[in-house]
């Protein structure tokens, strides 16, 4: 058969010398990439395209897309130990990976997450061997619709992300999905809340929120604390052993979110980021002890690593298989291929196997490779928690400043990024967890875009949504995620007072 | 406290002081004009965009071909759509070490008035590239030809839903309106969905909307792969190249008009005589070079040369023609 | 004071939302779909002054519950170190494209460290100048990407 030729035409680029080699290269860039905030995939691998011209293709792809699921793995370094999330898709990694290090775990933290990020990486890559040209279906199958009706599924959890009220929690996605509202309009292009700013057109920056509501919060927080706690618990790295008995509290998340993960990344404009917060709040529904989410919890800190590199797998579904680009990075890929004289389409499988096996291949060893590089590392990496605290912050604040620069080259980002830090603050000040902010500001642009794009293509009716049978599915889903937990906390009630 | 401050201050208005006097320029004076110093190429968009992309490649074929023997160093500003770099660039005038790329956009933003700078506020150098739209509908569409879609739309304009990648009042849109009102189709009636996270293939593939907009570098893998079926092609004639050869034009099925998105190099307003024609030269040689046509091909970007008074003329009608379509079309901002 | 917080907050953000509201209502028509870009930042901001009208009637939760363990140290804190900090990074902001990359940032990292009570001075200066110029190592000359030179000539 054809196909068996082409895995092996594939292995051969992927085991060759220079196919290890560029692989090794992709993934150590990667790394260091995804540690730098504001360095994210897309920035590398675009600076990459003249570098790499005249490279042989199947190498230059080999290396960027090492480049690309190295950047996710290594962006869980900073998020975990800074609170400063070096790429968007690690964000929720922070949500449990930095009270971890902040308890004196932050060598086991690490350790988590690079065992999750190579589970997820892993397992994506199988299925993506498995089902690329199968799965080219579910790629295609989901219109503004259906996108609409995932979205909001995945928001109606802001209740769940909240630790105190529920009606802060419900405030704070409310404020973050009025932020998301700023820029110009999609639909009509309109410039809505942008005061006559350029800068704002086109919207804020996801890495800029994120950083400045986490990062730039934490720094004001340690500012207060840095003569408190000196000698306080979170100097210590502790073990980076994962005992038995947390390997099976991983287990879970590692083999269900690998899946829904990949499945994500599937899905063209849904991504990494995404992934990794469906998969984050999925575990906190399903948990036994849902209230140590937020606290340090291993469930908490695995599902979002591995769905994140499950789905950077996924994303390379619809590239390789339709040519279709589902993210901004997996866009990029593309130009790079384009520039290097191949055609990324529906046709690469059979008439490129070798680059097409190649690089699937190459991502086998690529994980193997991040996982043998970062495991060793991580009593070094940690050790920056022990830099003295003012020094700390001085240069997590610089780590802050360069990355979002490094988005757009822009002052008013930098602008941005102090406001939102200090909104950061003040919504801690008054208790109103930030996670929900974050969440509806990710979510909210797409639910408004999808919902309008849905209505125009029905002339304005709603049947839309009751016709087709995925979005149906996920409405009823919905529904039902919303009923259920007061219902059945009122049949307890009710059955408490027979 | 305030110390620090203080400190702080001080050693800035000491390097402040310094800079000022470094920073004297006096080499656009006599005629035959040369860079002295770094050439700055923005691109207002990210990394591995369609600018960015140009202004690497054009950068780098013009170092490693000996044209220019200063280093070119490609600056990102992102944002507005490409306002935020106009915005930067605008404050640059006058210098000739500070060009960058712009397309259609530059055309399209301003008339919605999403930036304060238009073309007049620049000056146009050369413009190097031309990408043709392309309309595409569904391998088992019932519309054979242009004519068809536009027969149906004709009866019912709402029938038909378009999706495009750019907002409304921009290319996407502008385009396939422009063609549609040729043909004589009520504009203000046609549905256009703005697609921006990469999803309108899948759209289209799916069945959730009947009509694409696009470039033809997006469509001719799927055509390939026997996907989708192009209706037309935006360009007077039909375009060179295996598969793009068969992309009929509108022109051929009597719909007289064409679309071009057009790319080149500007430079900030009072750009120095001199420095004008030394870079419209130096972008006339990239364009000749074996190592510029085969960055083209590969990408599948068509040649398209224009110096800058023809540009001048070229920016000046695409202005009125796009600005005739977004009155028509009841856009006004 | 404190059993008034959520009032305080609450009446703060009706009026953000009935800012926000009154934007939305005034954004440019656009007659060519069938639902606006108004409708959902009005919807949002309806949302919003109805939570915080429910906010309004929320008594605060207690300050010394086993929750609210991490927000303690703000209300006895030392503002003015936060207003000073903060106060740095907007010079850096004003000063980046200026001074340049390396120079800012040197002095950025200095001034803040030696402000928030590190005394060992040669370490200090020591990565004040070596982290920069790492960045700008980094970004210009292996990823040519350009971060602002300013007044160097490098």
């Amino acid at each position: 058969m054809g196909v068996m030729d082409g895995i092996l035409e594939g292995a051969k680029v992927a085991f060759s010398f220079q196919g290890i080699l560029f692989v090794l290269m992709g993934v150590f860039l990667g790394t260091i990439i995804g540690m730098l905030p504001g360095l994210g995939p897309i920035t590398a691998i675009g600076v990459m395209i003249p570098i790499s011209y005249g490279m042989d293709p199947n190498m230059a792809l080999v290396m960027m897309a090492g480049i690309y699921y190295g950047a996710i793995f290594g962006g869980s370094t900073s998020s975990i130990l800074l609170n400063a999330p070096g790429v968007a898709g690690t964000v929720a990694t922070a949500f449990d990976g930095y009270p971890m290090a902040q308890q004196g775990k932050a060598g086991k933290a690490l350790a988590i997450a690079a065992v999750s990020s190579f589970v997820g990486g892993t397992v994506g890559v199988i299925f993506l061997m498995l089902f690329a040209p199968l799965l080219a279906s579910v790629a295609i199958s989901f219109g503004p619709p259906e996108y609409f009706a995932l979205m909001l599924l995945a928001l109606t959890a802001i209740a769940s992300l909240s630790e105190g009220s529920t009606i802060k929690a419900l405030i704070s996605g409310t404020l973050g999905f009025m932020v998301a509202m700023i820029g110009i309009d999609g639909q009509t292009g309109t410039s809505r809340f942008t005061f006559g700013s350029a800068s704002l057109l086109s919207g804020i920056d996801f890495l800029v929120i994120a950083l400045g509501i986490f990062a730039l919060a934490e720094v004001f927080k340690l500012i207060i604390t840095r003569n408190e706690s000196d000698s306080g618990p979170n100097k210590n790295i502790g073990s980076i052993r994962i005992t038995k008995s947390e390997m099976k509290e991983m287990s879970g998340p590692m083999s269900r979110q690998s899946v829904l993960g990949f499945l994500i990344g599937v899905l063209p404009g849904a991504g990494a980021t995404i992934a990794s917060f469906i998969a984050y709040i999925t575990e906190k529904k399903i948990a036994k002890n849902p209230e140590e989410f937020g606290k340090g919890s291993i469930k908490g800190l695995t599902a979002p690593e591995t769905a994140n590199n499950a789905a950077t797998s996924g994303a390379f579904v619809p590239l390789l298989s339709l040519g279709i680009p589902g993210s901004g990075t997996t866009a990029v890929l593309l130009g790079a291929l384009m520039v290097m004289g191949i055609q990324p389409g529906p046709m690469l499988f059979t008439e490129k196997p070798d680059l097409f096996w190649g690089v699937i291949i190459s991502m086998y060893i690529g994980n193997i490779f991040l996982l043998i590089l970062n495991l060793p590392l991580i009593p070094y990496i940690s050790k920056l928690l022990n830099i003295p605290r003012p020094m700390l912050i001085s240069l997590v604040t610089i780590f802050c400043l360069i990355g979002v620069y490094g988005i757009s080259f822009n002052t008013f980002d930098l602008y941005l990024l102090l406001a939102f830090g200090i909104i950061g603050y003040l919504l801690r000040l008054v208790s109103f967890p930030a996670a929900p902010f974050i969440l509806a500001f990710i979510l909210g642009e797409m639910i408004e875009q999808s919902v309008r794009k849905s209505l125009t293509i029905s002339n304005g009716s709603f049947m839309i949504f009751l016709e087709r049978p995925i979005t149906l599915a996920f409405l009823i889903i919905t529904v039902l995620s919303l009923a259920l937990p007061p219902l059945l906390g009122m049949r307890k009630k009710i059955k408490s007072i027979e | 406290m305030k110390r620090f401050l203080l400190f702080m201050g001080m050693s800035i208005a000491l390097i402040l002081a310094a800079c000022n006097e470094s920073s004297g320029d006096a080499d656009s004076a006599d005629g035959n004009w040369k860079p002295t110093r770094n050439i700055e190429i923005v691109a207002p968009s990210g990394a591995g965009g369609g600018w960015d992309t140009t202004a690497r490649m054009a950068a780098k074929v013009l170092e490693e071909e000996g044209l220019i023997d200063k280093g070119i160093g490609v600056v990102n500003k992102t944002g507005g759509g490409g306002a935020v770099g106009w915005a930067y660039i605008a404050t640059k005038k006058g210098s000739p070490y500070n060009l960058f790329v712009t397309s259609t956009p530059m055309i399209d933003v301003p008339l919605n008035g999403q930036s304060e700078y238009d073309y007049t506020d620049f000056t146009p150098i050369a413009n190097v590239i031309a990408d043709y739209g392309a309309f595409a509908v569904k391998a088992d569409s019932k519309w054979q030809t242009l004519n068809d879609l536009f027969d149906d739309m004709k009866k019912d304009p709402t029938s038909v839903t378009v999706i495009g990648s750019s907002s409304p009042g921009s290319m996407d849109h502008l385009k396939f309106a422009k063609f549609a009102k040729e043909a004589g189709v009520d504009i203000t009636k046609i549905k256009y969905v703005s697609e921006q996270d990469g999803g309108e293939l899948t759209a289209l593939l799916n069945g959730s909307v009947d009509v694409f907009s696009t470039d033809v570098s997006e469509v001719v893998e799927q055509v390939r792969a026997g996907n989708i079926r192009v209706l037309a092609v935006t360009s007077e004639e039909r375009l060179e190249g295996e598969t793009i050869s068969d992309f009929p034009t509108g022109v051929e099925q009597g719909i007289n008009t064409t679309y071009i998105n057009w790319r080149g190099f500007f430079g900030p307003k009072d750009l120095p005589e001199e420095a004008l024609k030394y870079y419209e030269q130096k972008f006339k040689e990239m364009t000749e070079t074996d190592a510029w046509k085969k960055i083209r091909a590969n990408y599948g970007w068509g040649d398209f040369f224009m110096g800058h008074e023809e540009y001048k003329e070229f920016l000046k009608e695409q202005v009125e023609s796009s600005k005739a379509l977004l009155d028509e079309l009841g856009i006004v901002r | 004071m404190l059993s008034s917080q959520n009032k305080k907050v609450s009446l703060f953000l009706i009026v953000l939302g009935v800012v926000f509201v009154i934007m939305s209502v005034r954004l440019p028509k656009y007659p060519l779909v069938p639902v606006d870009a108004d409708a959902v930042p009005i919807i949002l901001g309806c949302l919003l002054i109805f939570l915080s009208i429910l906010l309004f009637f929320i008594k605060d939760e207690p300050k010394d519950g086993e929750d609210s363990g991490q927000s303690e140290p703000f209300f006895n804190a030392d503002r003015k170190m936060i207003l000073l900090f903060g106060g740095l990074i907007l010079l850096y902001i004003i000063f980046l494209e200026w001074l340049g990359f390396l120079l800012t940032t040197a002095l950025f990292i200095f001034t803040s460290t030696f402000a928030l009570g590190y005394k060992k001075h040669v370490t200090n200066i020591v990565v004040a100048i070596a982290i920069p110029i790492a960045f700008y190592y980094l970004f210009n000359y292996v990823l040519k990407i350009s971060l602002p030179k300013g007044i160097l000539p490098f």
